[in-house]
């Protein structure tokens, strides 16, 4: 008779097969949200193994418990364990005489470019100088696409709103060349002109491409920009992942240094086409451990936000 | 392509069926539960992939049925019908006519391959002796007009675009109106990035293809997307008569299981995929060949109803 209210009263452990419809159901959600089949897997699995054994609290539910760990191991994932802090460091370098160097990279068509555009837009705001570096010497348009953008951020901050400085200039040599070899000589012309930022601009590639993935170690190793910046579209699935670990090995092994640079930060573009299917953010801050430096929510200058991590987490677990 | 690579992997799980001494509910829902996890980790949409397996479960009916090579049978040939539905959408792309103009019009999300694809389509129909063209109504993009006519040039193909004329309804009509008097037989015309969030992008396209009434409309779809593509394809269906798909950038790691979606929300077929950057990176694609192929690999031949 007793045991028939012992799950009112008593106090009950949770096990790993009483939180598996749980688990199964999030893990499910997680997929549907756009999180990789395999992060959604391993997340649940932690979950699960940080649960194991606890001790249920009275008014809990093994739903809603499992709920919220998940909600607080996703809220980490995102949370920046480090923050990149580009204006205060494009100082320091100011200081020490050399332009601040960023490197953008990333899988064909994902938004490298016109995010490019954005965050120099956002950094003539706030009164810094930048030479944009066409090292996309492939795609049909490419440089065009740049000097355009030079263009208009230029119209849009007269020299003479700046004592008379050019805000923004455009280092190319057209196509064919190597493009290794265009941001060494821009980062140069930006050191002899006291230009405070270059932006290098790099042709989209293949995670599986290993002569373009060469050609990229080489961009980076010779030049050794002060931040690179893997573009990433939110729009990607389970690719999210190959692409990131591919891209970072790459740099790392055809690098062949000691202490080989890695992907610092990561954009995260097309934020606005995906709804509410935001779990690209989760995949790629999982796999690299990296923040999400900039968000990009359109196709104009102001569309570049940074990311609110309880508002994805949010969408997420809706 | 999606189901090609998964070859193998549904051959295994299905021989699963045949190595098993029973077939009862557990082995097909492990057989199933095999391929689910397979499709998904392709980024089959969730919604599609939770169909298919509720569609093969609803055949079989375990009471019912006797003999196990019945069963196994069964559950074959409920898969296959499955899978093929993923890329077949039961209907025949439109097929340009010799000797007048076919005017066909690209759209897409932004960075889909669209302008890269244009040229490639081109190309296909340069090489078969066909008088083809291009036409840019991207007036969006910085550089859009550049990429294309530096694309066109360089395979010789006649253009049409502006860098002053800010309004793609009126390059469009412009260009197509010019192509046709002068006997154009393809006419393709590129259009911007798009994406259904943002309305009067999508108004645009509707006043672009009320313009120049295109002949057929392709989709061009990234092989690398995950869940949006469902939600963004059935929008540009609505918006527009969509009536063809091709799926770009097949030459990476990319199954391309997310762009399948676009073929059930927009009830059409594939009709050429992008496996690289140049213009030679481009081949048809054919639903019905591809599906017997799929169909004839291994042991798992002739298992789809005659
Ligand atoms: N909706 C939306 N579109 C974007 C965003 N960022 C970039 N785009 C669009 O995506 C398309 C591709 O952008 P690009 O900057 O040319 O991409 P990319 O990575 O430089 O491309 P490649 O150099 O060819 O590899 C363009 O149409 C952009 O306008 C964004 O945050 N939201
Ligand atoms: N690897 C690979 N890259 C491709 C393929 N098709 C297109 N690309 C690349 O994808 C990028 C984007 O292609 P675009 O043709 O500019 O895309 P789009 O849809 O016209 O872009 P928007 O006009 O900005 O919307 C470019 O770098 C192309 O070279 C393909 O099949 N394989
Ligand atoms: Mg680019
Ligand atoms: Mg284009």
């Amino acid at each position: 008779v007793f045991s028939l209210f012992r799950g009112l009263v008593g106090s009950k452990n949770l096990t790993h097969e009483g939180m598996q419809p749980v688990l199964d159901k999030l893990k499910d959600h997680l997929i549907a949200k756009n999180v990789a089949t395999d992060i959604a897997h391993k997340l649940c699995d932690s979950v699960a193994a940080k649960l194991e054994g606890k001790v249920l609290g009275t008014f809990d539910s093994v739903a809603t418990t499992v709920r919220t760990t998940l909600t607080e191991a996703l809220v980490q994932i995102l949370s920046p364990k480090r923050r990149v802090d580009i204006l205060r460091d494009a100082m320091e370098a100011k200081k020490q005489g050399r332009p601040y160097v960023m490197t953008f990279c990333g899988v064909n068509g994902v938004g490298k470019s016109t995010n490019l555009a954005k965050i120099c837009f956002w950094l003539i705001e706030n009164n810094l100088r930048v030479l944009i570096a066409a090292c996309d010497t492939f795609r049909a348009g490419a440089v065009e696409q740049l000097r355009t953008h030079t263009r208009h951020l230029n119209a849009l901050h007269p020299s003479d709103k700046h004592g008379g400085q050019q805000m923004v200039q455009l280092y190319e040599k057209g196509y064919g060349k190597d493009a290794a070899g265009i941001a060494m000589e821009a980062i140069n012309f930006a050191r002899d002109l006291k230009i405070d930022v270059v932006l290098v601009d790099t042709a989209g590639r293949m995670q599986d491409n290993e002569p373009l993935m060469r050609a990229l170690a080489k961009l980076i190793k010779v030049n050794q920009p002060d931040l690179v910046l893997f573009v990433g579209e939110a729009l990607v699935g389970n690719e999210a992942v190959d692409q990131l670990v591919k891209f970072n090995q790459a740099i790392a092994d055809y690098s062949s240094s000691f202490n080989p640079q890695l992907i610092d930060g990561i954009v995260l573009t097309k934020f606005d086409t995906i709804d509410d299917k935001v779990g690209a953010a989760i995949s790629m801050t999982y796999i690299t451990g990296q923040p999400i430096v900039f968000v990009g929510t359109g196709q104009t200058y102001t569309d570049l936000k940074s990311l609110n991590a309880k508002a994805v987490v949010h969408a997420l677990m809706k | 392509m999606v189901l090609a690579d998964l070859g193998r992997k549904i051959t295994s799980a299905l021989r699963s069926l045949s190595n098993a001494t029973v077939i009862n509910e557990d082995v097909l829902n492990a057989m199933l539960k095999e391929i689910c996890t397979a499709l998904l980790e392709a980024d089959v949409n969730i919604r599609l992939v939770k169909d298919l397996r509720e569609n093969v479960r609803a055949v079989i009916d375990f009471d019912e049925m006797a003999g196990g090579l019945n069963k196994r049978r069964m559950i074959q040939s409920a898969v296959f019908k499955e899978l093929v539905k993923l890329v077949d959408p039961g209907v025949k792309a439109h097929q340009p006519v010799k000797g007048k103009p076919n005017i066909i019009m690209f759209v897409g999300l932004q960075g889909s391959g669209k302008t890269t694809t244009c040229t490639k389509l081109a190309y296909h129909y340069l090489k078969k002796n066909w008088k083809a063209c291009l036409v840019c109504a991207d007036t969006f993009r910085a550089g859009a007009y550049d990429q294309l006519k530096q694309n066109a040039t360089k395979a010789r193909i006649p253009f049409y675009g502006s860098y002053t004329e800010v309004d793609p309804v009126v390059i469009a009509q412009d260009g197509v109106e010019m192509f046709k008097k002068e006997g154009f037989e393809i006419i393709i015309v590129d259009t911007s990035g798009r994406h259904k969030q943002e309305e009067s992008l999508f108004e645009e396209m509707l006043q672009v293809s009320n313009a120049i009434r295109p002949d057929n409309i392709i989709f061009v779809m990234d092989a690398t997307i995950g869940q949006a593509c469902e939600a963004q394809a059935r929008a540009f269906k609505e918006k527009v008569d969509v009536g063809s798909v091709i799926v770009t950038k097949l030459d990476g790691h990319a199954k391309g299981g997310g762009a399948l979606s676009a073929v059930a929300a927009t009830q059409s077929p594939i009709i050429f995929i992008g496996t690289g950057e140049h213009i030679d990176d481009f081949e048809p694609f054919k639903t019905k060949p591809f599906v017997s192929k799929l169909l004839g690999m291994g042991d798992i031949e002739g298992l789809i109803d005659k």
